[in-house]
């Protein structure tokens, strides 16, 4: 009878503790950041700031037009800008009016920026559907023949 | 796929704020010499009865040819004005309220 000789198994166990080790567990688990090109394409518009930045625009053109018709003076003053009156209510070609107009315009500004904005988002996020689906038709299109 | 999008959600785009004056300058200034010479050429009594009252914000403007050309200069620095300050505030407020 022959005896075997005596196999040792050895286990060896790394313990790594400290914030360092579980930064580093943590990174590996971390998805990888996109390309800036690819955020760059796909990216939305911030609604709030468009909206702002275009309420800004608008506010401040009708207000600096109406304060330039005043100063021009003349008889009467801006008669075809007054007509805006119609939509923008209480505004007038005078120095008070231009101040409602400066609201006026900013509240239409802002509506139009946001609702741009708006829709520029819903769009490109059709857009990336369709690639998206796109590319999964073209990854699992030949599912069945690899069967 | 889940992780794509909150990237995507995060991300804001930047605006280019002499880009956005370039464009919306040149797509004013070219709408309105479009337009001009559009009225000049369908011609009538009373020619661009309306669009000269552009005249009252840009001096020299006039429904002619060389009224399209000179309104096309106006139109292009009131649009750059208009996109450089769209450009700057957006990107201003866009950075401060970023999540």
């Amino acid at each position: 009878m022959e005896l075997l000789p005596k196999t040792r198994v050895e286990l060896c166990i790394r313990v790594r503790l400290g914030r360092q080790a579980v930064d580093e567990m943590m990174a590996e688990h971390t998805p990888e950041r996109l390309p800036d090109n690819l955020l760059l394409a796909f990216a939305p518009l911030h609604r709030m700031a468009m909206g702002i930045a275009a309420g800004a625009v608008g506010g401040s053109l009708l207000f600096l037009l109406t304060l330039f018709l005043v100063a021009k003076g003349g008889y009467p003053i801006g008669p075809n800008m007054k007509l805006l009156g119609q939509f923008f209510f209480g505004y007038d070609v005078t120095v008070a009016g231009s101040f409602i107009g400066l609201l006026w315009g900013f509240a239409a500004g802002f509506v139009a920026g946001y609702g741009f904005a708006v829709v520029r988002n819903i769009a490109v996020w059709l857009w990336l559907t369709v690639i998206r689906s796109e590319a999964e038709m073209d990854q699992y299109g030949d599912f069945l023949d690899h069967i | 796929m889940g992780s794509e999008d909150a990237q995507f959600e995060k991300a804001v785009v930047v605006l280019n704020a002499k880009l956005m004056g370039t464009v919306l300058g040149l797509l004013l200034g070219i709408g309105l010499f479009l337009a001009t010479n559009f009225l000049v050429l369908k011609g009538g009594e009373n020619v661009g009865e309306h669009l000269g009252l552009l005249a009252q914000f840009f001096p020299g403007y006039t429904v002619t040819f060389l009224g399209s050309i000179i309104g096309f200069f106006y139109a292009f620095v009131l649009g750059f004005a208009m996109g450089a300050v769209l450009g700057i505030v957006y990107n201003k407020v866009a950075h401060a309220m970023a999540p």
